[in-house]
């Protein structure tokens, strides 16, 4: 990029602040040109925020594939909205104790490879946002391939009960190589550092340091 | 874009000078309008997710974020088209209204820097948006800050903010230049340590997000203070920056809560009592730092100590105090689950340690920068340098 600046000898203006109507009129008229513009590229997104029903704008958990656990005395049947499971590849989890999840409270913890520490921290179980009758997870992904495993700790009338869903392969991720999309994504950081050395190389703005003054 | 020389004449014979910034400063202020638009939907955003959770492209706070994004875009856009106009009219550039003119696609366009900055940013941000489209189709909807397109979104944005600060840059010869300046800077400062997400899985000798909000903060104060030259710069910069996290801490909750109460959505079980993400990781005390920074600033000055290295003495001694000062801020935040907005929380002497070599070498590096950066600011529209003083 080649940038020139103008050094001009501009007079001193008068008075900026004080402008003739026919200005004033031209500035109001630029700004309701950039909300005409803006306000119909917006307004379908505008129409959709304030749904009637819910569960009308958002997707419904579908279980494609279930998984059975024991925890203790309790039974837990593990759900998934895809299946198999690939690595970075988001997904809905669902962990539905048999009688309901009244009186049941309990916590997740997941180990998977790559983890730091090898496992991750225990969690509260939480009910689902969109399907609240049971515990889930939603829009998760398991950030690597190979085996995971889900441990349950399940406090219930009947006593405390741990159970561990093993050996849960996650395939490879989808897509292009993750350096390739990394490499596409930090172009404009690269576009950037590059403007900013046509400029450094141009101005050399060390050398006015001590002229232009802290 | 194939930018080259200007050679257009940009003597005196055009409109007086009095009559130019009324439309310039309806830009600079639209853009400046559609940054903070972003930065809040951002942070609305960010705390829907945590508290709410269920998510599509059409939510408010995308509607906000996105609009923001479009906003300072057109504004760019017919601000690049009106000096193109004006000067194919053979009137005058003003390097005033933007900065200096720059000549795009062989001549096609000619820019005002500043706009074509924030105006590319818009583009990126536009063509990243189906990069991101593309990516969730393959991936899902995985509400992650780190992933490829969300951070070259972040970086669109970013860039976006670094034209409105080269265009009120430009008008520093004005109050409502150097006011512009003032709020731009904070605004820059809060979203661009968003970026250092992506270093988060990379195993790293030291917090990405630490040694970036050191950086960011101390480079973009410093920056601040030289350019304008005035004192109280960086004051002023540190508490913009705190209105805007008071502002942020009270709305991302509140927004997400209304919303979700208005379409009848529930929030998630278990929510710990955490401060709200964005704002969180925006330093608290950035005033302390800003004081350290004013005052060698203006011992350094008054004493005539050398350009030279006085920008790397002001950033070190501030990036330290920023650096310990997220310290403390992480500590006073920590909430249930023992985490902060820098992560965990630790105090031992190692980390302290750790933290001041972090504050030391980023924020004199953030100091040596930010003085080049004022530099080229200025060299940007000389003139104003003679004007309103």
């Amino acid at each position: 990029m080649h940038v020139r600046t103008y050094l001009l000898p501009r007079p001193r203006p008068a008075r900026a602040t004080r402008h003739a109507p026919k200005h004033r009129a031209r500035s109001l008229l630029l700004a309701v040109c950039i909300m005409a513009v803006v306000i119909p590229v917006s307004a379908p997104s505008a129409k959709a925020y304030a749904p009637a029903e819910p569960e009308q704008a958002y997707a419904p958990v579908e279980v494609v594939h279930t998984e059975q656990v024991q925890a203790g005395p309790y039974h837990l049947t593990v759900g998934f909205s895809t299946w198999p499971l690939r690595a970075m590849q988001s997904l809905d989890f669902t962990f539905a104790p048999d009688g309901g999840l009244t009186g049941k409270s309990g916590t997740l913890s997941m180990t998977g490879p790559g983890m730091k520490g090898g496992r991750r921290e225990a969690g509260p179980l939480s009910r689902h946002p969109r399907k609240r009758d049971v515990w889930g997870l939603d829009i998760q992904s398991l950030s690597t391939a190979g085996k995971w495993s889900f441990t349950f700790a399940i406090n219930g009338p009947q006593g405390q009960g741990t159970g561990t869903l093993d050996n849960v392969t996650v395939l490879d991720q989808p897509g292009p190589p993750l350096a390739l999309s990394w490499a596409l994504c930090t172009l404009p950081v690269l576009g950037l550092i590059a403007f900013l050395a046509v400029a450094w190389r141009r101005h050399r703005p060390s050398r006015h340091l001590a002229a232009l003054g802290i | 874009m194939n930018p080259v020389p200007v050679s257009a004449p940009t003597g005196r014979g055009g409109p007086s000078p009095s009559d130019r910034p009324a439309t310039g400063v309806v830009g600079a202020y639209t853009v400046l309008a559609g940054t903070l638009m972003s930065t809040v939907g951002l942070s609305w955003d960010v705390q829907w997710h945590i508290e709410v959770g269920p998510d599509t492209f059409f939510t408010l706070p995308h509607l906000i974020l996105y609009s923001g994004s479009a906003i300072a875009g057109i504004a760019s856009l017919v601000m690049v088209l009106r000096a193109t106009f004006a000067q194919r009219a053979g009137r005058p550039a003003d390097p005033a209204a933007g900065g200096s003119p720059v000549r795009v696609l062989g001549g096609t366009f000619t820019a005002p820097l500043g706009y074509l900055v924030a105006g590319t940013g818009g583009a990126l941000f536009l063509l990243y948006g189906l990069l991101d489209l593309w990516w969730h189709s393959l991936y899902g909807f995985d509400a992650v800050l780190d992933s490829p397109p969300h951070v070259a979104l972040f970086i669109s944005i970013s860039l976006t903010m670094v034209g409105s600060v080269i265009v009120f840059a430009a008008a520093r010869a004005q109050r409502r230049g150097r006011i512009g300046l003032i709020v731009s800077i904070p605004v820059l400062m809060t979203f661009t340590p968003i970026t250092t997400y992506a270093f988060q899985r990379v195993p790293l000798p030291l917090d990405p997000k630490l040694a970036g909000t050191v950086f960011f903060a101390v480079c973009f104060v410093l920056m601040g203070a030289i350019t304008l030259r005035h004192r109280q710069v960086a004051l002023s910069i540190a508490v913009v920056l705190g209105a805007m996290q008071l502002f942020l801490w009270w709305f991302s909750p509140w927004a997400s809560r209304a919303y979700a109460d208005y379409v009848g959505l529930p929030l998630r079980d278990n929510l710990m009592d955490m401060a709200p993400q964005l704002p969180a990781g925006i330093p608290m005390f950035m005033l302390a730092a800003a004081l350290v920074i004013e005052g060698l600033l203006w011992l350094g000055r008054g004493r005539g100590w050398s350009a030279r290295w006085l920008p790397q003495l002001v950033g070190a001694a501030g990036g330290v105090v920023v650096s310990l000062s997220m310290l403390v801020q992480t500590s006073m935040l920590r909430a249930g689950a023992g985490r902060g907005p820098m992560g965990q929380a630790t105090t031992s002497a190692t980390t302290v340690l750790i933290d001041v070599l972090v504050g030391l070498a980023f924020g004199a590096l953030a100091g040596y920068l930010a003085a080049r950066f004022a530099v080229l600011l200025r060299l940007n529209t000389p003139a104003a340098d003679q004007e309103g003083r």
